[in-house]
């Protein structure tokens, strides 16, 4: 609790340390803001032109929405799960990156971490905004899910931060972290329904049968993946426009207190080795 | 409000001295373990105390361990053994302008440095103008700190740093930096602090300096302490070590 009471205390500092991060980011840009929507813009396109249009992947059209948009569709996955590979690489070269500010002044290490978090999350918001408005355009009625959306944003931004953490402090120790983590996230992203809906493994499932012998079927295995659960919730609240499942909504929460309870305490532990490790 | 602003009790501070560092994955398999090292103790045994509205001295040779207690008197190392004690609140001047960004301007930076040291914005928006002043960069305030002179950005970083008003300040060999002017202004400033009642524990090399500010002083050698107490007499034998080599 005292710890909690000491990283609130640093709120300010960690104010100022996203503020760092955004206006920095995209300073002496001519687009500017406009850069955060070029990388998941470029991604909607290679993608929709191969798994939409080559490959045929063709996801249930919304329900009771009705919207039948590969590319929306598609974004209603891909951009939580960019903001969770962003925060986790950077929020995991976090500490590393500012070894000069661990070794010369004492404050809340956490703030670290926590700001790439605050920054990434930031360009999200644009970004999600950009698409909840051309969700509208294309049919869908969004608006009135936009606070539970809010909700499942902070759950998933919960859930990143305490990975970053996590990561963070392994990276200090074990500089090989990041890169095993930029091939850790690539396997993620396509073990995660982004490009292709969960009905397509459901079926490779049947095929397969029960693994090994076992009754654990590939659906079981595929579906501990943190990410798909966060992945369906935001399909069912954007592209549906429906309640989520309340078993998704509730794994979704686990996986989010789990992983930021966790971290914290990692981080604790490690905290004061920090300014020597580096 | 208590007569010692800092105590040090028994502190020993050890690092490992890696042989073999495996920090990665190759080197963590090809040896089995993870590395070979050996302690080596930074400091050992240290004891005194910081009498508040001291400026307190702490000298000696490279490698004596100065830095190092520095270090965990400013919450940035914690000792192995023993432990320090604040009486009060702690600012830490290891390096100036630290955690400045370079694309953000001078304005920026003073909030976003100034609240790294612990300032509320509230404090930062008070004393926001004695920064300025002090630093006498007023005029590329808000230009980016990356087209700042090497001196002016060292300026506006002690600007900055001076002025979180702490009650126990830690400073490193930093007044070795600016023109003679900006030093001038500096012993003018830890004066005032003095006269403000507040402690100063300064780390330098030049005996001249710490003859000039200190009334304590503590002489470090190979990590024990040798002598600490009224600053004359501490630098008279650390100065009498060096004559007979």
């Amino acid at each position: 609790m005292r710890y909690l009471r000491e990283v609130f205390a640093s709120r300010e500092l960690l104010g100022n340390l996203v503020s760092r991060e955004v206006k920095g980011k995209y300073s002496r840009t001519i687009f500017g803001q406009l850069w955060s929507l070029v990388n998941p813009l470029a991604l909607m396109l290679i993608y929709t032109f191969v798994f939409g249009l080559i490959f045929r992947s063709n996801p249930d059209p919304g329900d009771p929405s009705g919207l039948n948009v590969f590319a929306l569709w598609l974004l209603c996955g891909l951009l939580p799960w960019i903001f969770f590979s962003t925060v986790v690489t950077v929020g995991a070269g976090s500490l590393v990156a500012n070894a000069g500010l661990i070794q010369k002044v004492y404050f809340t290490r956490i703030v670290l971490p926590l700001s790439v978090v605050g920054s990434t999350a930031y360009n999200w918001l644009f970004e999600m905004f950009v698409l909840v408005v051309a969700l509208s355009i294309a049919g869908a009625f969004v608006l009135p899910w936009i606070p539970l959306l809010l909700v499942v944003m902070v759950l998933l931004a919960v859930f990143s931060a305490g990975i970053a953490l996590m990561l963070a402090v392994a990276n200090v120790y074990f500089r090989d972290t990041q890169w095993f983590l930029s091939i850790g996230l690539q396997i993620g992203m396509y073990l995660t329904p982004i490009i292709y809906p969960t009905s397509l493994v459901e079926q490779a499932s049947k095929d397969v049968g029960g693994l090994a012998g076992t009754s654990i079927t590939l659906i079981d295995v595929y579906r501990l993946n943190p990410m798909d659960h966060f992945v369906t919730v935001f399909r069912q609240v954007l592209y549906d426009n429906r309640w989520p499942d309340p078993v998704e909504m509730l794994v979704c929460l686990g996986w989010a207190v789990g992983a930021a309870v966790v971290g914290v305490i990692v981080f604790r532990r490690n905290e004061k080795n920090l300014a020597e490790a580096l | 409000m208590s007569d010692i602003a800092v105590s040090v009790d028994h502190v020993s501070k050890s690092f490992r001295l890696y042989h073999e560092r495996n920090q990665t994955l190759k080197s963590a398999i090809m040896r089995g373990r993870r590395s070979v090292h050996e302690d080596f103790w930074a400091l050992r045994d240290v004891s005194f105390d910081v009498p508040a509205g001291s400026t307190f001295g702490l000298i000696g040779s490279n490698g004596s361990g100065k830095s190092t207690l520095l270090k965990c008197l400013a919450n940035i190392y914690y000792p192995n053994e023993g432990s320090i004690t604040h009486f009060g609140k702690v600012a830490a001047m290891l390096e100036v302008g630290s955690g400045f960004h370079s694309e953000l301007s001078g304005r920026e930076n003073i909030f976003l440095n100034g609240s790294i040291l612990g300032m509320s914005k509230k404090e930062i928006t008070r004393k926001y103008d004695e920064i300025v002043d002090f630093s006498g960069v007023e005029q590329f305030i808000d230009q980016p700190v990356k087209n700042y002179s090497s001196g002016m950005y060292v300026r506006l970083g002690f600007a900055i740093a001076i002025n979180v008003d702490p009650d126990i300040l830690v400073v490193d060999e930093v007044l070795a930096v600016g023109d003679s002017e900006f030093q001038e202004k500096c012993f003018q400033k830890f004066k005032d602090l003095k006269a403000a009642g507040k402690t100063v524990i300064l780390v330098s090399h030049s005996m001249e300096t710490v003859k000039q500010m200190c009334d304590q002083a503590a002489w470090l050698n190979h990590g024990e302490l040798m002598i600490a107490g009224d600053a004359q007499a501490t630098i008279q034998a650390y100065q009498d070590s060096l004559g007979h080599g």
